[in-house]
């Protein structure tokens, strides 16, 4: 067996919740926090759009500003590339013209033999101007002394003494103007290295100002060539270019005479050069007949395109179509990563930086434009000394197209002049406009969040200490309420304010001092009280039991009445054995106690059928109407037939006893005799109607018949009667105002009319039958509404 | 002075009594503060007392005992005379206002 530990549960003390006044369940700390959030969040959505706002004018400033500044910048590049594509054009325009000039000298001298060779003739024998050739046996060659300018006549141009061949001798003659319009040439005009003439490819001296060692020089650097054709030696494939010009002009690449070379190292000065050559033709134009030409350093082009200065370290460099980079600085070398290499396989050195051999890939990826005019492209190149990569903007322009000698053949040639600046330099303003713009949208953007924090505080210290003046009301009646639920009735409130917590706290003060009115005099109150219900409870007692007694008392009375007026109405029996007549009567009060009064007095051979109405019901009415019922029955039995006295001596019985009495009743009343076919009217009451066997309907007004009984001690003046006829089958009705009278719910009466009517339908039933019809239409004419009075009907019929 | 509800309106305008509506009130007792309204007029003893019931639509026969009793009191009193103002249209009148010139002969009948 084990004991079940039974917890009884114990009642825990009801205290109330205490709510601190800035608990998380109070009204203060909510009221702070919904109208914290709802600043916070206009401040941060106001706040938010701003610097939205601001940020997307910065955006929008950066961009319009890099738009602006790169559309200039490449305006800038554009126009600066033009320029200096026109000078370096001009540069070789001017070069071409020099050449050309000295050409076209030279072509006149040929073109007039006879002048031509007189002119050679005068040159030769001029002691500064002649060519005094010298023969070197050793190297085989025949060159002038150092003068004005150098002819040299190879090898196999000389005879076994080295003296020119005739027709060499001739050509050296003709050639000698050379040493009259050259070196003037030379020395005016765009600077240039040398310039030279080559005679035709069957004998082809060679003349060039200003004066150098070059025959010596040639056998230094190309060993052979004074065995070989000079043309076939160091330009193979020039001559024969030319020759195939001069049946179709439009063989030329280019529709002009001169043809440049590729770069090279010059043989005599070593330095970088370009060569231009102009070629001659014979008197009747169906060979070449040598060339003139000029050497230029390409430090004239170079020094176009080094000159180039854009920003700090932006360069120009000049290519030839191949990508062979023909000018460019050193350092603009090193920007594109160009690496020399020298040429092989050519009649002079060339110089070879190609562009596609870049260490960098996107340079030697690089294509240069071809009849596209300007191209402007960005490269991004790992030129930093950190390995990191830079942008830059290249802008690259082909120039005009000139012949060009490619070591083999004549081809048309595009230089193609370029430009490349770094972007970080021709950027520098923009990047630093941006960075301003960042750095004025940073501080636009910080100045707004210390903005939206103070304004914050701001709204929340001023919340809290508001706060506390809208709350204290309630914070007031809380602690109130919680006291009067601790049963301290004494408690009130002190209200300040005039707002709704005010009128709260004075209703909560009218009901804690009702609260402590009532719980203070409770006792008194329900003692006082208890007293007052006592007596009256005793009170209603007695009352009642004095009512009770009235009632039982007050109704037995109304029932004698009404049993003593049933009792003494005609019995069914007692109409039935009347001989000639049918009589039918219906008798309803409208109270318990009716005021109506009907009889048939029969005494054998003599019907005495009486109507009456008392005024107003109820007993004292009831007992009246058995005051005539018991008179008339006394002067029936009396024996007295005439209706004049009958109703003379009742009226006085009656006078007298309501006079006795002190009543102030008084009744209508009226009586029919009956005797052989004939029937007499007397006493004043509601009309009389006789409905005739043959359908004739009567309306007999009784008001001259009589009076109203009870009213005067004699009526005897008034009383009269009236004689009709009463045949077989016809109809005889008696009523009292009760049918008459009787009112439907919209006020209607009943009236004579329906009544004479009613009858009439139903003449040809019985008494009882005409009484029933009658009384249906009555009762079905006042339907649910109410009975007024007491309704009497009697139908006496003629057997 | 006047007596008025949603049925019936009794007032006097001088010696001249008014009777207006539908006049079916229970007893003597109920009637007895419109009789209390025409003793008043008749213990200022007028020359004349008009009983205007031309307005009257409805009498029960309690109203109707209470006309006859009023008569009988101005016939106790030679010197106040009495007139009756009625209507042919309403039946009860042209009926019982004749019993009033019976029970007093001087009064003045008017069945209009």
């Amino acid at each position: 067996m084990s004991l079940a530990n039974v917890n009884a549960d114990t009642p825990e003390k009801h205290e109330p919740e205490r709510i601190g006044r800035l608990s998380r369940h109070s009204f203060r700390a909510k009221f702070i926090l919904v109208v914290s959030a709802a600043v916070l969040f206009d401040l941060m959505l106001a706040g938010g759009v701003a610097i939205w706002n601001v940020q997307r004018l910065s955006k929008d400033a950066t961009e319009k500003v890099a738009l602006g500044l790169t559309t200039a910048t490449e305006e800038y590049l554009r126009t600066y590339i033009d320029t200096t594509a026109l000078r370096t054009e001009l540069l070789l325009d001017q070069v071409f013209s020099e050449v050309e000039a000295l050409g076209a000298s030279m072509q006149t001298l040929i073109d007039n033999p006879r002048t031509g060779a007189e002119i050679g003739q005068t040159v030769e024998t001029d002691p500064v101007l002649g060519d005094k050739l010298v023969f070197n046996q050793a190297a085989d060659w025949s060159q002038n002394e150092p003068g004005e300018s150098v002819v040299s006549v190879w090898g196999y141009l000389l005879d076994d003494q080295g003296n020119p061949l005739p027709a060499v001798e001739k050509q050296i003659a003709d050639s000698s103007a050379f040493n009259l319009v050259a070196p003037g040439m030379m020395k005016t005009g765009s600077p240039k290295l040398q310039m030279y003439y080559v005679g035709p490819k069957d004998m082809p001296i060679m003349r060039t100002t200003p004066y150098t060692d070059q025959a010596q020089t040639f056998d230094r650097l190309y060993p052979g060539h004074n065995e070989e054709n000079f043309w076939d030696f160091f330009f193979p494939g020039v001559y024969e270019s030319w020759q195939s010009w001069i049946g179709n002009p439009a063989n030329r690449p280019v529709p002009r005479d001169i043809v440049g070379t590729a770069p090279y190292i010059d043989a005599i000065t070593g330095a970088k050069i370009v060569s231009f050559f102009f070629p001659l033709w014979t008197e009747d134009r169906t060979d070449v007949a040598g060339m003139t030409a000029v050497d230029i350093t390409l430090d004239q082009l170079s020094s176009l395109v080094e000159n180039v200065k854009i920003a700090d370290t932006g360069f120009g460099f000049l290519a030839s179509s191949s990508g062979n980079v023909l000018a460019v600085s050193d350092a603009g070398a090193q920007v594109l990563g160009l690496v020399s290499v020298g040429g092989e396989g050519q009649g002079v050195t060339g110089i070879n930086r190609f562009l596609a051999q870049s260490e960098f890939p996107a340079v030697a990826k690089l294509e240069l434009p071809h009849n596209e005019g300007t191209v402007i492209d960005t490269l991004n190149l790992a030129t930093r000394a950190d390995g990191g990569d830079e942008d830059y903007t290249v802008i690259l322009k082909e120039l005009a197209p000139i012949n060009l000698w490619d070591g083999e053949k004549i081809v048309s040639e595009n230089l193609t002049l370029g430009f490349m600046v770094s972007n970080d330099e021709i950027y520098a303003s923009l990047t630093a406009v941006q960075q301003e713009l960042t750095e004025a949208t940073q501080r636009i953007i910080n100045w707004q969040i210390v903005v939206l924090l103070v304004s914050l505080m701001i709204v929340t210290l001023a919340v809290y200490a508001i706060s506390g003046r809208i709350t204290k009301g309630l914070s007031q009646l809380a602690d109130a309420a919680r006291a009067l639920q601790n049963k301290d009735y004494s408690v009130r409130v002190a209200m300040t304010t005039r707002d709704e917590v005010a009128a709260v706290g004075r209703a909560f003060n009218r009901m804690a001092e009702e609260i402590s009115y009532h719980t203070e005099n409770l006792e008194n109150l329900v003692e006082e009280r208890t007293k007052r219900l006592e007596t009256a409870n005793r009170e209603i007692v007695d009352l009642n039991k004095r009512l009770k007694s009235e009632n039982v008392r007050l109704g037995a009375e109304l029932d004698v009445a009404k049993r003593i007026q049933e009792m003494v109405l005609p019995r069914l029996s007692e109409l039935e054995n009347i001989p000639q007549i049918e009589i039918a009567a219906f008798m309803e009060p409208a109270d318990e106690v009716g005021g109506d009064y009907y009889d048939v007095l029969f005494d054998g051979d003599h019907i005495k059928v009486g109507i009456g109405d008392v005024t107003g019901h109820g007993l004292e009415s009831g007992v009246l109407m058995l005051m005539v019922q018991s008179v008339a029955r006394a002067l029936q039995e009396k024996g007295d037939r005439d209706p004049v006295a009958f109703l003379d001596v009742l009226n006085r019985a009656v006078y007298k006893n309501i006079t006795r009495t002190k009543s102030d009743k008084h009744l209508t009343l009226a009586f029919v005799d009956y005797e052989n076919g004939k029937v007499t009217l007397s006493g004043q009451h509601e009309e009389v109607l006789i409905i005739r066997a043959n359908g004739e309907t009567e309306r007999i007004d009784t008001m001259d018949l009589g009076f109203p009984v009870g009213l005067e001690a004699d009526i005897s003046p008034f009383v009269a009667t009236l004689d009709l006829d009463f045949g077989p089958e016809d109809v005889l009705i008696l009523h009292t105002d009760g049918i008459t009278e009787a009112e439907n719910d919209t006020g209607e009466m009943f009236g004579l009319d329906r009544l004479s009517d009613s009858a009439h339908e139903n003449r040809s039933k019985s008494a009882k039958g005409i009484a029933e019809a009658v009384i249906n239409d009555v009762k079905s004419h006042i339907g649910d509404y109410k009975v007024f009075d007491d309704i009497t009907l009697v139908v006496l019929k003629h057997r | 002075m006047e007596i008025s509800t949603n049925d019936y309106r009794v007032w006097t305008e001088g010696s001249t009594i008014h009777y207006e509506g539908t006049m079916r009130l229970s007893g003597t007792d109920a009637y007895a503060p419109i009789l209390e309204i025409m003793n008043s007029i008749l213990s200022s003893k007028p020359e004349i007392i008009t009983l205007d019931l031309t307005g009257l639509e409805f009498l029960n026969s309690s109203g109707i005992n209470l006309l006859a009793k009023f008569t009988i009191e101005i016939r106790k009193q030679p010197e106040v005379g009495v007139r009756v103002l009625g209507s042919k249209s309403i039946p009860w009148q042209s009926k019982s206002l004749r019993n009033l010139q019976r029970l007093h002969p001087a009064l003045e009948l008017t069945i209009s």
